[in-house]
């Protein structure tokens, strides 16, 4: 344990700079809270809806395709610095990985999974147009 | 070529998997194709095992892949074992799968897939190994159980999916403790530390691992009381998938436990632990299965309580395993022995319930009346495995009892075998019972029932296994022993 005083004193130190501050303007400071002064401000906008929406269930096709290259790349590269020492029996290895991903390319480009445009869907109806748009606007700073 | 070779059986099927899966989705007009591409895929893994057991199989057996994966007489058994399974399956499913209509190459991909994670699964020597390809072969059996459109198909994906997940949490932690004792994944490894007197100090943490192994592998088993899945499972999974479940799945958890409990856990200090547990476990599962099955009226949800008490009938074969070399021996041969006859006559009984069912809409056992005019074949068929099924001479599934019953009474258990054979009693009534509806009764109805040729193969094969192995027990016999002598060495 010899040596450490010096970073346990650096450790109380930085811990306690921070609290006693916080401290001091919770205790000290003068309060006159307005709704102004409790919104949001500087860092960010004025929450809207809940944070659980739905998501297209394409987001998910996506990150498992990810999924399918991030792996082959995992594997390809320590792969490509052991070479020597494997030799053919890794070559041979590696190739079936690559011929079982191949198999999983080849399903998800067949099964339309890379189509991700809305066009190429057979059953997509364009929907009808849209009136005057309306934009909401927000107020800050006038209390609604 | 350090070992690709000794995979071979399972790289064919596997690789019959993703032909199955180019060819759906490049060439879709061919899709009649597909159970023809699955069959030779099986054809060659069977042949490839073959080629093995003429080669320099003998002696010692392959352990390939650092000691974690072994191709010997064991795994070549159940190879044999699931690569039948499979063909007899991918041949009834043919006419379900052509009305489903849809997903076509993924279904005969994916039981390609299962049928690969099972011979690995024999084949593992390692924990991780094992854990893996129980995942390999789980994970595609949830799809398949929720493969049907219905509700009830749904459910019992669900219900599948969240019982594994719990059995490979508790397996997982098993294996955690187990490698945390002894400091190595290797089953032989494992097997040397719990042999050794070191291993005395760690008793405790030994047991909890065995047992949570236990529970994990008791889902897969269906036994009680980690049963309660199995009725909902059978009845709700599309046919083909519940046959395959009934026996492949069970199939591969009693290989995997024969060998783990055996190889890894068969030194004293364990043996007489886990050997009276499987004993009380292969009762209760007996009793329950059995009595349950006598009070259903749907033909799967029988056929799921009869698997149950069916697995208790395995167990008594393990739970007789420890002590002697001899007996050691005779147990894990008659668990062998009982497996394979219990595939092929179940999958028969499954067999033709798909082609029945498919025909007259309806799993209810009084449906079933009167079959006998309708289709002689198919009642015949079914008869004869439900024969087979609860052990009348000189059916197969008798001289498996016989063997079970005779490792029994040699390991000193002879109450457990008491409980088998007043369970077989009862089990006759309730198989027996469905036969008899077969021939007799029924509302004179005389409308045929046919059967397209894939089913008839496939019910045919299936039977003709049975009454060959019936006549002519011995070499199945000796295979099994011959197997079993390997886990012994």
């Amino acid at each position: 344990m010899e040596g450490w005083g010096g970073v346990a004193i650096m450790v109380a130190l930085g811990v306690g700079f921070g609290a006693v501050n916080v401290a001091l303007s919770y205790f000290a400071g003068p309060r006159h809270p307005t709704p102004e002064k409790e919104a949001a401000y500087e860092c960010g906008m004025p929450p809207v809806g809940d944070a659980r929406e739905r998501q297209s269930v394409k987001f998910y096709l996506i990150a498992m395709i990810f999924l399918l290259f991030d792996i082959e790349v995992a594997f390809l590269g320590p792969w490509a610095m052991a070479l020597r020492d494997l030799g053919w029996p890794g070559f041979i290895q590696i190739a079936l990985f690559f011929a079982i991903l191949a198999v999983a390319f080849i399903y998800v480009w067949r099964k339309g999974v890379l189509d991700w445009g809305p066009e190429t869907d057979p059953d997509y109806v364009r929907p009808p147009k849209p009136g005057p748009a309306v934009v909401k606007r927000y107020n800050y700073g006038t209390g609604n | 070529m350090n070992g690709i070779d000794t995979v071979g059986p399972q790289l064919s099927v596997l690789g019959a998997a993703g032909l199955i899966l180019v060819v759906d989705a490049l060439m879709p007009q061919h899709r009649r194709m597909l159970p023809f591409i699955a069959l030779f895929g099986l054809i060659v893994s069977a042949l490839w095992t073959v080629s093995w057991v003429g080669r320099d199989f003998a002696p010692a057996d392959i352990t390939t892949f650092d000691g974690t994966f072994s191709l010997d007489q064991y795994s070549a058994f159940f190879y044999f074992v699931f690569v039948g399974i499979t063909a007899t399956v991918v041949l009834a499913s043919i006419d379900w799968v052509n009305r489903e209509g849809r997903g076509q190459g993924e279904y005969y991909a994916l039981v390609m897939t299962v049928c690969s994670g099972l011979m690995f699964l024999s084949a593992s020597r390692d924990l991780i190994t094992i854990f893996l390809s129980l995942e390999l072969s789980s994970i595609p059996q949830y799809i398949l159980a929720g493969w049907g459109k219905d509700k009830r198909s749904s459910e019992a994906g669900i219900k599948y999916l969240l019982v594994g997940a719990v059995a490979s949490s508790l397996l997982l932690y098993g294996m955690a403790l187990l490698y945390g004792a002894t400091g190595t994944t290797l089953l032989d490894g494992i097997g040397a530390y719990v042999a050794s007197p070191e291993a005395e100090a760690n008793r405790g943490l030994l047991v909890l691992a065995m047992v949570l192994l236990m529970a994990g592998f008791g889902f897969k088993m269906a036994v009680v009381p980690f049963q309660m899945w199995v009725p909902d499972v059978y009845q709700g999974a599309p046919t083909p998938v519940a046959a395959f479940l009934s026996v492949g799945s069970k199939g591969a958890a009693f290989a995997v436990v024969v060998r783990v409990f055996i190889v890894a856990l068969g030194a004293d200090l364990l043996s007489d632990d886990w050997s009276m547990i499987f004993a009380i476990l292969a009762a209760v599962s007996m009793t329950l299965g059995n009595v349950m099955a006598v009070s259903q009226t749907d033909i799967k949800r029988m056929l799921g309580y009869s698997s149950i008490a069916q697995a208790g009938n395995f167990l008594i074969g393990l739970a007789a395993v420890s002590g002697g070399d001899e007996r050691f021996t005779l147990g894990a041969s008659g668990v062998l022995l009982f497996v394979a006859a219990y595939a092929f006559t179940n999958l028969g009984a499954f067999v033709a319930v798909i082609a029945i069912s498919q025909r007259i809409g309806s799993d209810q056992i009084k449906d079933y009346a009167g079959m006998w005019r309708r289709s002689p074949v198919l009642a015949l068929g079914l008869a004869f495995c439900l024969v087979s099924l609860t052990g009348i001479p000189p059916t197969v599934g008798f001289w498996a009892k016989l063997y079970i019953f005779n490792a029994g009474i040699r390991a000193d258990l002879g109450w457990l075998v008491i409980i088998g054979v007043l369970n077989s009693v009862v089990s006759a009534y309730y198989y027996l019972g469905v036969a008899r509806q077969l021939f007799t009764g029924g509302d004179e109805s005389t409308e045929r029932v046919p059967t397209s040729p894939s089913i008839s193969l496939s019910l045919g094969a299936a039977t003709l296994g049975v009454l060959v192995f019936s006549i002519i027990p011995m070499p199945l016999m000796s295979a099994a022993r011959d197997a079993a002598e390997v886990l012994t060495k």
